[in-house]
């Protein structure tokens, strides 16, 4: 493969492009195997006993964390030449691991289409699926993560020992080393489901609203400098403010996940108080984006050019769709179910699949593509990328696809509080009573129109991804 | 002892569309009087939509208290959601405070 | 140049930062401890002297076990009472009931359930939550879902119902047949009542207590 990269850290660079591409490939996938489970939710008959929703949802979900993981992992490769000043350390084992990853990915998807389940052994644990919700990947494959990780972190910190330690190279070291170890937590096996629910959200929590949300900060930090050239100073001070916000809130947030698996009371409190808290930062980032915007485009403006200072137009609106959807989608939608008082009964039903839609919709998808944006723009040695046709409309589709399908799922959510939970108390006849309702039913009609909403609108970003590097109209 | 009622009372059947509605709009009102605190600083917006952005914190109070209120919280929780109130006020002004700070010292 | 000021001192951001971050992490790591030691299984004494843990250890299947509302905590809380058959014994060893639930739960995770019902409230929406599962009033004694398996029990209407799901559809969305043996369902039968003897802390709330509601009304 021909590197179109040049200069320092070009071999780092183009090792991103690589995690980049497979990362909007899963993103496909996660798209395609979304759908199939929408389709079951509207015709239950739809692939029965061929692909069943269980298996479908896994590759859902299974896809969403890979790919994200991917497109960090990618990220990571792609700042550090920029903010270190020297080509990545390890460049060699880095891409060696990359393939090694891609590998064993294939190996695990074709395992859970074609053998899905096994019988009640530690066997099936161990090379087929563990069963367990996100990190469903089987054993072997979680000492390959690790081995993988590994390799990644020690990349990372090599490279930010020997060149410039920037603030958001010395955020990302300490935020990487946390989300590759925190994977360890979800490595065992025990029969004490309290137990094993407990440490499995050490893994999921501490990912998705502690570690993972710092990562974007530092992303977003490095996207303001680069696109805006908001100054560096303000951004990495402003940067350390946000973890101390994000893990200050975020970690014992984590109390919110045991109000009902066993655990004691005493997590009621805690997870309220620090649940409350949470939408703080998300904010604080909010308002953030909009200070350095406003004080770069006024600065200008006061220049007297009314040129815009975006170097990279769909990268910057992702971006900005991150500052809101993360405060619309983590914060409202997962504020307004979180307190134990009302927890008790959205627990477990479809609420919390419109807020995790959005949430990581918002949160992490929104940013990481727009780290494929300014992959495409540095890879085409463009000075400005401007928006095409096609990157306004997957913009307009893939938010108006998920929004519509989180209030589809919150309207779903509802139906099932009120008949399911309120009222029955979560039988299994309560639970039938509330998916048989005439909102219920619609709702999942809707949800599935606009998953296809979606999808159109992530045919034409893998368009505009491909294509608009060549495009005339962009600034050279 | 007072913490033995929190679970005591069901929630309403018809109380349910309010909370939810009003625990949502905290945040959406929140955000409106930190962005357009924000903006009238920045210079965005006239100064005299300051007083806006302040009848936007009291309806994220109100909202607060009503969701509050209606799901039946403890004594605990009900201080934790004073003080998420005092903090929505605060923040803005914290946070632009620092971020000038900054910026006068790099700029001058 | 301007009076440096703390609050735009980089440095003292940066310690803040590690300040808090360490802070939350050992107040977190300080109530893992406190927890685990709340949530670790009981043992067989245990049951045998009366002693209520959270998380009862693996021969609360020789037990009957019931959900019934505490006046002190304000919510639901599952008790354990006399003995009760299971599967025809109620002289189950801490062994024989420890390996029937390790078989349970291992099976739990093979057959994904996670990926269709949710399990303490956790897993996917797409089929009932199986928390209580065990105390479901259509799997009682004249139970809609017991009538149909034909068994005159719920541990072997469970189980029956585990091994053919597709042979007795409740709803067009219908369980798949997942290759489940008479043992593996046995375990997790076993499984699923050791769940619902777990202190959730009243959740569900109002677990069956209205039956046949249409529309929530």
């Amino acid at each position: 493969m021909a590197n179109k990269f040049t200069g320092i850290g070009s071999e780092s660079k183009q090792l991103a492009t690589w995690y980049f591409t497979f990362a909007a490939i899963l993103l496909g996938a996660q798209l395609v195997f979304g759908l199939v489970a929408a389709i079951q939710y509207v015709m239950p008959g739809f692939l029965f006993e061929l692909l069943d929703f269980s298996v479908a949802r896994m590759l859902h979900i299974n896809a969403l964390v890979v790919w994200m993981v991917f497109a960090m992992f990618g990220s990571v490769y792609y700042l550090l030449p920029d903010e270190t000043g020297i080509e990545t350390v390890g460049i060699k084992v880095g891409k060696l691991l990359y393939w090694i990853f891609v590998a064993a990915i294939v190996v695990v998807v074709l395992v859970y289409l074609f053998i899905q389940v096994g019988p009640a052994t530690e066997t099936s644990i161990w090379f087929i699926h563990e069963g367990r919700e996100y990190i469903e990947a089987p054993r072997w494959a979680d000492w390959g993560i690790v081995v993988v990780a590994l390799g990644f972190v020690g990349n990372l910190f090599l490279t930010g020992m020997k060149g410039n330690r920037s603030g958001i190279v010395t955020v990302l070291m300490a935020d990487m080393i946390a989300f590759a170890g925190l994977y360890l937590a979800g490595m065992f096996f025990t029969d004490n489901i309290t137990l094993d629910q407990y440490w499995w959200w050490w893994v999921i929590h501490l990912w998705v609203e502690a570690t993972w949300e710092v990562f974007v900060g530092s992303i977003a930090a490095y996207g303001l400098i680069q696109m805006i050239g908001a100054s560096r100073k303000v951004v990495e001070m402003w940067l350390w403010i946000e973890v101390a916000m994000l893990f200050g809130s975020g970690i014992l947030g984590i109390g919110h996940h045991y109000f009902w698996i066993g655990t004691p009371e005493y997590w009621w409190e805690i997870g309220a108080l620090f649940s409350a808290l949470e939408p703080l930062p998300l904010v604080a980032m909010f308002i953030h984006v909009m200070y350095d915007w406003g004080k770069q485009q006024g600065k200008k403006v006061a220049g007297g050019s009314d040129e815009s200072v975006v170097a990279n137009k769909p990268a910057f609106v992702w971006f900005w769709m991150n500052a809101f959807g993360n405060f619309l989608g983590a914060g409202i939608w997962g504020f307004f179910h979180t307190l134990p008082q009302v927890n008790l009964y959205t627990h477990g039903t479809q609420f919390t699949s419109a807020h995790g839609h959005l949430a990581f919709f918002g949160a992490y998808a929104t940013i990481l593509i727009g780290m494929f944006y300014l992959a495409v723009q540095g890879s085409n040695g463009i000075k400005v990328l401007k928006h095409t046709k096609a990157s306004i409309w997957s913009i307009s589709l893939m938010v108006g696809g998920m929004l519509g399908m989180t209030m589809a799922l919150t309207i779903a959510g509802y139906v099932q509080v009120l008949v399911s939970r309120a009222q029955m108390g979560a039988t299994w006849a309560g639970y039938f009573d509330g998916q048989q309702g005439m909102w219920f039913a619609q709702a999942m009609d809707w949800r599935l129109i606009m998953g296809v909403v979606m999808f159109l609108g992530f045919a034409l970003l893998a368009k505009d991804l491909l294509t608009t590097g060549k495009n005339p109209v962009h600034e050279r | 002892m007072v913490e033995q009622v929190i679970m005591r009372q069901d929630i309403a059947l018809d109380d349910f569309l309010t909370i939810f509605v009003s625990s949502g709009l905290v945040l959406v009102f929140g955000g409106l009087y930190v962005g357009i605190y924000t903006a009238v600083k920045v210079e965005l917006l006239k100064t005299w939509t300051m007083p806006i952005a302040y009848i936007f914190w009291v309806l994220t109070a109100y909202c607060l208290y009503l969701m509050g209120s209606l799901m039946h919280v403890g004594e605990f929780t009900a201080k934790a959601l004073v003080v998420a109130a005092f903090g929505i006020l605060l923040l803005p002004h914290a946070v632009y405070y620092m971020q000038d700070q900054v910026h006068q010292q790099n700029e001058h | 140049m301007a009076k440096i000021s703390v609050w735009s001192d980089n440095r003292f951001w940066q310690r803040s930062a590690a300040w808090i971050t360490g802070f939350a992490a050992v107040l977190l790591i300080w109530l893992t401890f406190d927890t685990a030691g709340q949530i670790a299984m009981g043992t067989d004494a245990d049951l045998q002297a009366g002693v209520t843990k959270r998380v009862p250890g693996p021969t609360v299947i020789n037990y009957k076990i019931t959900y019934e509302m505490s006046t002190k905590r304000g919510h639901e809380v599952p008790v354990i009472g006399e003995k009760e058959m299971f599967f025809g014994r109620d002289d189950y060893s801490e062994e024989e009931a420890g390996a029937l639930l390790h078989l349970g739960k291992l099976g739990s995770q093979t057959k994904n359930c996670m990926n269709c019902h949710t399990l303490l409230g956790n897993g996917a929406y797409y089929a009932p939550d199986l928390t209580k599962a065990w105390l479901d009033p259509a799997w009682q004694d004249g139970g809609t879902m017991q009538a149909m398996t034909g068994k005159s029990t719920k541990e072997e209407a469970m189980a029956e119902f585990l091994q053919h799901p597709s042979t007795y559809p409740t709803h067009s969305r219908m369980m798949p047949d997942l290759g489940i043996t008479p043992e593996e369902a046995k375990g997790l039968v076993a499984f699923l009542k050791h769940m619902s003897s777990i202190d959730t802390n009243g959740f569900p709330r109002n677990f069956g207590r209205m039956q046949g509601a249409v529309n929530g009304k």
